[in-house]
């Protein structure tokens, strides 16, 4: 028996995971034409590499995938809860089919889970730099794939050759339409290579990359050597700045910036010169604009004198202008102080015999106050109409408040009528009890009858036929009305 | 592809190494994305590997984390071996979570060597494996296609 922990014993391991040979089979299988579409995919543009990403903030660990150590990109979260890149736990699940977090067996089809859109969200929002070189665009990472795939001047795109197929930046590819990858040979040092790739050769590879400035002996990038000297090699002959005003100093620029620095007797003048020609600037700026608005304007005039014209005397106004120079000609003399507009043309007109143009100006003024008159008028109109409103109202004021006082008299009258009503009926039956107790014999003489006769002459004469007074008279009519109600109310309950 | 994912993971690892390692793991070398040298040291008293630092070499396959990376104990003038009933006395480590079966792709470096660390603190046995010195001498595969057996998971 061999010795355990051995690697000839090992071989038993084979067998202990049958179970999984099957899964690791199927999914290789399916990853591998993945990767074949995908190297199709990037002949014609390479895919922005999300694990390539410099991100400007740094990211919560939460964020990061525990496989590739970068922000999830395009995330799954598996049953056990644990979140991966799909890609990632893609790869992962092919050699070996558990979480890799907690080794419980994962199947692709079965336990991968929606993830939170509250971490796709975060995602989102990192803030980014775009990944080409040379390239220093910032933005949330959500809209890096559409800049770095369409936008991006640095992005590598296909050669404009259609037989090359290689690679050029886009602006580089966009300039001409002929193949980018001819050599070229440096200009300082030796070597020889594609267009594309010679200004990383400039910047960074030349080895004839730096050269000293014969004025001042510092190293400088070659290919800026003529700024350098230019714009700011210190040793380098340049002017005072203020030579416009008339200062004279020319020397090295180092000398000259003392020169400004300690206060170039000019200064003061140069400054002045370059006030008056901010102020030459803005001037001549407003003039323009002041020449633009006058022209609109009398645009907008020729258009509302046709409109006019057109709805008026359209014969004058159609005729050629050659017709009313002759007929109208008062009108342009008296109205051609009236013209503050147009001062120059005016009299450039008025000099060449006068212009159709002033007199249509002056018609247009005449219109205008008739207008105006009009909507004074108008306005006129629209008081008038007003106050007669307003003594209407008043005056159905008055009528309502009579109206109520009649009517409310009327119903003073109406119960007034009502009393006298009741009093009569009252006296009628009195008198019909009167003639019945005649009638059935003058031997039963009721002292009840007599003393209601008494009391209802008493009664009589007073206004309210609703008082205590007559309610022994009502009794003989009303009681039998309340004795028959007794029963009734009775029975209800 | 698949080489520069290995690239780019271990590309953030050193960025994270180098800036902090937990205590008694050092770099070494990194001088690129295949080859890496660690030294560790064992912490606590144990008598076994007091005062002593160890050499570590990892080497890391392109598809690395998806597959684990091969970790053997280099051997130079001061530093030794360390005795542990896992580790043949080539370097050879016999270690699960080293292997095809035992590795994750969160493992890391650091994982590692942490996981190294424990597991020379863990153990008392002045002992290498048994058969190592057949081992030794027979073995001619490199560590990742030997089929260990881990027999036993209390050491």
């Amino acid at each position: 028996m061999p010795p355990p922990n051995t690697p000839e014993e090992g071989m038993a391991a084979d067998g202990l995971q049958p179970l999984y040979d099957e899964p690791l089979q199927t999914s290789s299988s399916h990853p591998s034409s993945e990767m074949a579409h995908a190297s199709q995919d990037e002949s014609c543009i390479l895919k922005l590499d999300y694990q390539n990403i410099e991100y400007i903030e740094p990211i919560d660990d939460t964020l990061l995938c525990p496989i590739c150590k970068t922000p999830f990109h395009s995330p799954i979260t598996t049953a056990c809860g644990h979140t991966f890149c799909a890609a990632c736990i893609n790869r992962a699940l092919e050699t070996q089919p558990t979480c890799p977090i907690d080794r419980q067996p994962i199947n692709k089809t079965r336990d991968y889970r929606r993830l939170p859109l509250i971490i796709k969200d975060q995602l989102d929002r990192l803030q980014v730099k775009c990944p080409n070189r040379g390239c220093d665009y910032e933005c949330s990472r959500e809209h890096l794939e559409g800049h770095y795939e369409r936008r991006c001047e640095f992005t590598q795109v296909r050669c404009p050759d259609p037989t090359c197929t290689k690679l050029v930046a886009r602006r580089d590819a966009i300039a001409t339409k002929d193949c980018m990858h001819v050599d070229v040979a440096c200009e300082f040092c030796d070597q020889s290579m594609s267009f594309p790739q010679l200004t990383g050769h400039y910047n960074h590879e030349c080895d004839a990359n730096f050269t000293e400035c014969p004025d001042c002996n510092t190293p400088v990038v070659r290919h800026r050597l003529v700024k350098h000297r230019t714009q700011d090699c210190p040793e380098g002959n340049t002017q005072c700045k203020w030579h416009t005003a008339g200062c004279k100093v020319v020397d090295k620029r180092r000398i000259v910036q003392e020169h400004e620095q300690s206060g170039c007797s000019f200064e003061v003048v140069g400054r002045l010169m370059q006030q008056r020609v901010e102020d030459r600037k803005t001037i001549d700026e407003l003039a323009a604009r002041l020449t633009k608005v006058e022209l609109a304007q009398s645009r907008r005039r020729e258009r509302r004198i046709e409109h006019s014209s057109r709805a008026g005397r359209s014969p004058i106004a159609s005729s050629s202008r050659s017709a009313h120079t002759t007929t109208n000609l008062p009108d342009i003399t008296l109205n051609n102080n009236h013209m503050p507009l147009f001062p120059g043309s005016a009299a450039d007109d008025s000099a060449a015999g006068g212009s159709a143009e002033d007199y249509m100006l002056a018609r247009f003024e005449r219109l205008e106050t008739q207008l105006e008159r009009f909507e004074r008028l108008e306005t006129q109109l629209e008081q008038v109409r007003q106050q007669a409103r307003e003594i209407d109202t008043r005056q159905s004021h008055m009528i309502l408040q009579q109206a109520t006082h009649f009517s409310e008299q009327l119903a003073e009258i109406g119960s007034k009528v009502g009393v006298v009503n009741m009093h009569m009926s009252w006296l009628m039956s009195l008198q019909r009890q009167s003639n019945a107790q005649q009638r059935a014999g003058s031997a039963a003489a009721g002292g009840s009858s007599g003393s209601g006769m008494s009391h209802g002459s008493g009664s009589g004469g007073g206004a309210r036929p609703g008082s205590s007074d007559d309610s022994g008279v009502r009794y003989l009519g009303e009681s039998r009305r309340h004795s028959e109600g007794r029963p009734e109310s009775l029975h209800r309950l | 592809m698949s080489a520069s994912f290995a690239a780019k993971r271990l590309g953030k690892e050193l960025q994270k190494i180098s800036n902090s390692l937990p205590p008694g793991i050092e770099l070494v070398s990194a001088e690129n994305f295949d080859e890496w040298l660690l030294d560790i040291k064992v912490l606590d008293n144990n008598p076994l590997y007091q005062n002593e630092t160890y050499r570590l070499k990892f080497r890391f396959g392109p598809s690395y984390p998806i597959e684990p990376p091969e970790v053997v104990f280099v051997q130079l003038p001061d530093r030794p071996i360390p005795m542990h009933p896992h580790v043949y006395s080539n370097g050879i480590i016999c270690l699960d979570l080293l292997g095809q079966q035992g590795w994750s792709p969160v493992q890391n470096v650091e994982s590692v060597c942490m996981s190294l660390q424990s597991m020379l603190t863990g153990n008392s046995k002045n002992e290498r494996p048994p058969g190592d010195e057949d081992f030794v001498r027979v073995n001619r595969q490199r560590p990742r296609d030997i089929q260990f057996y881990y027999h036993d998971n209390d050491v």
